[in-house]
Parts: structure tokens; sequence; C-alpha cells
């Protein structure tokens, strides 16, 4: 079984009145990209922060690389490496500058900088100063700062907002390079789901501080997977006609509904067998629940993700 | 802890905010020298009590002549120097690492501390350089060993200067913000520099006074007999001062939330 990086415990926030954080629980183990998906204000980045040790845990507790105690858990965060909301860079330094400046931090060499700057595309920004990056660029940078330690787990807070449309793939090629040429195990977070399911292998669902739903990759497509829907006045007719057609992954939602998840592009086909068949048939079609609309439908739909 | 120092050391020699300081307390001693000179020429006499620096031996004392305006360009400089990594958010980087934040504190005093050494003797020597050439070296009345009256007045001015360094950097903490941490740097700056000597005029308060660094460097004359015997109690209000600040400091910034 893959180790455990980091194991939250029943772990709230509470800012006066308000409970940004609601007994969260959540175990990432390496090798996972487990994005945490949730609308602004529902606990995200409350939750990368503590994590971080940046604020402090009201209950619960957090268990890192095996570690609980505050000395334990400050030496599991030197194999971290954290870009929570916007980039934290130093405006008036170069990338390569910037670079140096968190390698003096975590205490190591600045030998990893010209291939950081290489694998994030910044090789030829020479002594252009950060504050002159595009955003697309002070992301990329953001994340090699967190490399130069060479962590083994990154949390990425939001890493695509503000991209355009070839800035959130790029980004997407980089998380996933990491993960396959350098093993690391990945938190990162997103209000956009759609987003997130192109890369993330599990997710949680963070809604008004409390996780709603835990699920895998496998999952969450089966949850959303496209399906022809149809509709009958007569179901037991048009089972009976599907089983003929050696249809099998089918469900039969309610006294006039079947979802069917297979033969999806013969449609017209199996409308006309239930026709010639004599089943009488008044909707039949391809559909897929989108992914904003599942996490809408989890979150209540009230909420704009 | 000599990690974070490092860390420091980069972002401090490619700011401007070094250079700025620094420019200021080279200018400073020249503009006075020439300014010093200007008024001789126009017939003034330099009196020490009053001009403070009148030759280059008492150029040992430019912290006393200048003692406002260091104060002003350092508390600028800590508000920017601490208050930025906060508002870029690149205190995270270094905590977020798992570093120390006593030992983040440390190192945030300790660089603010050795830029105002640095910064306060290139103004001491320039003062000592540019008054001995225009006005001679001269002497310092009353003292017959310089070397060791200079050694302790230079070091008890400085220890002065550093109280201040460390409450601006203890404002600089719990502000966490560039303008708020300026705002609060300049308003202590200015009570402390006028509001003890009102205790003064009160019969069980006077003591008061004398509890704050600034009455010291704003009312003494480093180079009065009276004054240099006093020379222990501004070191032990110094050190005192550095203490209070110091614990206050670091307990706060250990229970403070980063955004």
């Amino acid at each position: 079984m893959s180790e455990t990086i980091l194991k939250a415990t029943n772990v709230s926030k509470i800012y006066g009145q308000h409970k940004a954080l609601d007994k969260v629980s959540i175990e990432i183990k390496r090798g996972m990209i487990y994005g945490l998906i949730g609308e602004n204000g529902a606990g995200k980045s409350t939750f990368m922060r503590m994590v971080m040790g940046l604020i402090k845990i009201d209950e619960g507790n957090i268990e890192l690389f095996g570690e609980t105690g505050s000395r334990g858990l400050q030496q599991a965060r030197r194999k971290m490496g954290q870009s929570i909301e916007t980039p934290a860079l130093y405006p008036e330094l170069t990338a390569r500058e910037n670079l140096q400046v968190q390698a003096a931090n975590g205490g190591v060499s600045n030998r990893e900088i010209d291939d950081l700057l290489r694998l994030m595309n910044l090789s030829h920004t020479g002594k252009k100063k950060t504050k002159n990056f595009s955003l697309g660029m002070r992301q990329r940078l953001a994340i090699a700062s967190t490399l130069i330690t060479n962590p083994e787990l990154l949390i990425l807070d939001e890493p695509i907002n503000g991209l355009d449309p070839s800035g959130i793939v790029e980004m997407r090629e980089i998380i996933q390079r990491l993960v396959t040429e350098r093993g690391i195990t990945v938190l990162l977070s997103s209000h956009i789901l759609d987003e997130l399911s192109q890369i993330a292998t599990h997710y949680g669902i963070l809604h008004n501080g409390k996780i709603i739903n835990e699920l895998s990759k496998e999952e969450l497509a089966r949850e959303t997977r496209q399906y022809i829907e149809l509709e009958t006045t007569e179901v037991q007719k048009t089972v009976v006609v599907l089983d003929e057609l050696g249809i099998k992954d089918y469900v039969v939602v309610n006294s006039s509904e079947i979802n069917i998840f297979e033969k999806l592009d013969d449609v017209a086909a199996i409308n006309r067998t239930l026709v010639l068949a004599g089943v009488n048939i008044s909707r039949i079609g391809t559909t897929r629940q989108k992914l904003e609309d599942y996490f809408l439908q989890l979150t209540g739909g009230n909420t704009h993700a | 802890m000599l990690n974070l120092l490092t860390a420091e050391r980069i972002k401090l020699l490619r700011s401007k905010k070094l250079w700025i300081v620094i420019s200021i307390l080279i200018l400073l001693p020249i503009y006075q020298v020439v300014n010093s000179k200007i008024s001789v020429n126009y017939g003034s006499d330099l009196v020490q009590a009053k001009d403070t620096v009148i030759n280059g031996a008492t150029g040992i004392l430019m912290m006393e002549k200048n003692g406002f305006t260091i104060l002003f360009v350092i508390c600028a400089f800590i508000s920017f120097f601490i208050g930025e990594e906060f508002q870029n958010g690149t205190i995270r980087n270094a905590l977020s690492l798992g570093r120390s934040r006593t030992h983040y504190y440390l190192s945030k005093l300790v660089t603010a501390s050795l830029l105002s050494l640095v910064g306060v003797i290139i103004m001491t020597i320039l003062g000592v350089i540019g008054f001995s050439v225009v006005f001679g070296f001269g002497e310092v009345a009353g003292i017959t060993n310089y070397l060791s009256y200079a050694t302790k007045t230079f070091g008890t001015l400085y220890l002065l200067i550093l109280a201040n360094v460390s409450i601006y950097v203890m404002i600089g903490f719990l502000t966490k913000n560039i303008g708020i941490s300026l705002v609060w740097s300049f308003l202590y700056t200015i009570m402390t520099a006028f509001v003890p000597p009102v205790f003064l005029q009160t019969e069980h308060f006077k003591h008061v006074t004398f509890w704050f660094t600034e009455t010291f460097l704003n009312y003494s004359d480093f180079a009065s007999p009276v004054d240099i015997a006093r020379f222990p109690e501004m070191v032990l209000v110094s050190i005192i001062t550095i203490m209070l600040s110091l614990g206050l400091g670091i307990l706060f910034f250990n229970r403070t939330d980063i955004k």
C-alpha cells in the first residue's frame, strides 16, 4: 500500500463566529494528484495554509510524512513546496535571483537553478525583473521556486487562475511532467472542476468548509459519463428489446426513463429496433452530465463554481 | 538562521532600498560639512553645544547630530523591508519550508541592525574625515583619551539607535503592512522624542523621561562630562528596550496567522 504523505483528521479553523473549515479529513497517498474543489471562500486556501503551518489549527490534527508533533511537522515541511494564492515573488528581482533566494531559504545549493529555468521555459528571461513578467510566467516561476528544494509534496493553490487557454494547457503539462518525471505528489485546488478533471487522480469537494464528497478519477468519470437517455411509456418492453440487442450496461431510472451506457454511437440503430419492436419512444438521445452540473448538484446548486 | 541571513543578503544587495539608505547617509555628512563651512565663511562660529560637530574629533558625534534623520530613514527602510514580505506573500516561502518563526524574526532584526551599523559607520567616518579636512581634527574639550571616548560614545549612540531599530522591527511584524508600519513607526519616533520631556514637568513621573532611548539621543550632549557619566544608564535603557521589543515581537509573530 502507498505511503500516506498527508493525513488531516477533523481539522477545523474558526474566525470569530465563522467556521472556515469544519472537521475536514483528507488522506493523500504518495503519487496522487489530489484536486481540492470548491467555490471561492469554501476553505481551500485555509486548508492549504494550515498544512503549511502558516495558520494555527483550532481543532483536529495534521500528519505529514508520518510526523505529528510540532517539531516533526516542521521537519516534514522541508519536504514540501507551496504556491498558495498569488505567486509569491520578489518583483524587483530576476527569475534567477528569486530562485537563489528560495535556495538560500531552503539551505540548498544553486545547482538546479538552470535546470528549473529550462523546465519552466524561463531561461530566456535574463535580467528581466519579475514585476514585468506575465501572470503565466510568474506562475511558472512560483512553481520553479517551490521545486528548488526537491519537494516530495507540492501544494498548488489555483495554479491556473487567471491564465489564458494556452497558459492553462502549459500549466497542466508542467504538473503532469512533475508527477511522472520527478515522482512528486500534488495537492492542488481549483474552483473549476472541468480543469481539475483533466489532471487530478483523486478529488475532494469542499463546500462551506466541509468535505462533502471524496472520489477517485474513475468514480468521477462514472458519475459524469456520457449515456443514452431514453424516455418511454413501456419500460418492460424496452428492457426486453435492449437484452435482445445484447446491451447490458443500462439503468432503469424510473417508470419512464432508462439510461444506457454503451453503444453510444448506435443511437439511431437502437431507436429503429425499438420502433420496429412496437415500443413507444417519446425521446432518445445522448447526453452527458457536465462536471460543473455535477458539482452544482453536490453543493446544492446555489453556488457559483 | 544562517540560511535565512544568506537569503536576506541576496534580497538586500539587489534592492534599491539599501542603496537609497546608504546614499542618504553618505550625502548627509558631506552636506553638513559644506553647510558648516558656508556658515563659518559668513562669519558664524561653530559651537559644540549647539552644532554638536565642529571638527574632526567631534565627528564621532554624527549620530547625535543626525539622530532624527537616521531614525526616520531606518524606520522607513524597515517598514518596507518587513511589510513587503507580508504584502508580496514571500514570507510564506521561508516559513512553509519549516523555518522557525523566531529565526525568521531574528534574521530580519540582525539584517536591519547590520544595515544600520554600516550606515552609521559610513556616516561617522565621512563626518570625521570631512570636518577634519575643512576644520582640522582638533579635539573634544576635556577628553584626554580620545580613542576610548570615541569607542564608548559610538557604541552608546549605536545602542540607542539599535533600540529603536528593534522597536521598528516589532512594529513591522505586528502591522504586517508597509503603510501602517510607516505611520506607527513615525508616530513612535515623534512621540518618544517629544512626550517624555513632558514628564520632567511633573513631580512624581520625572524618572519616566529617561525610560526612553530617544530622550538620551535628543536631549544629551555626548561631549559633556555630565552626560558621558550617564552612558551606563543609556546602555541599560537600550538593552531593556531591545529585550522587551524582541520578546513581544517574537511572541506575537509566533501567534499570528500568515495570510
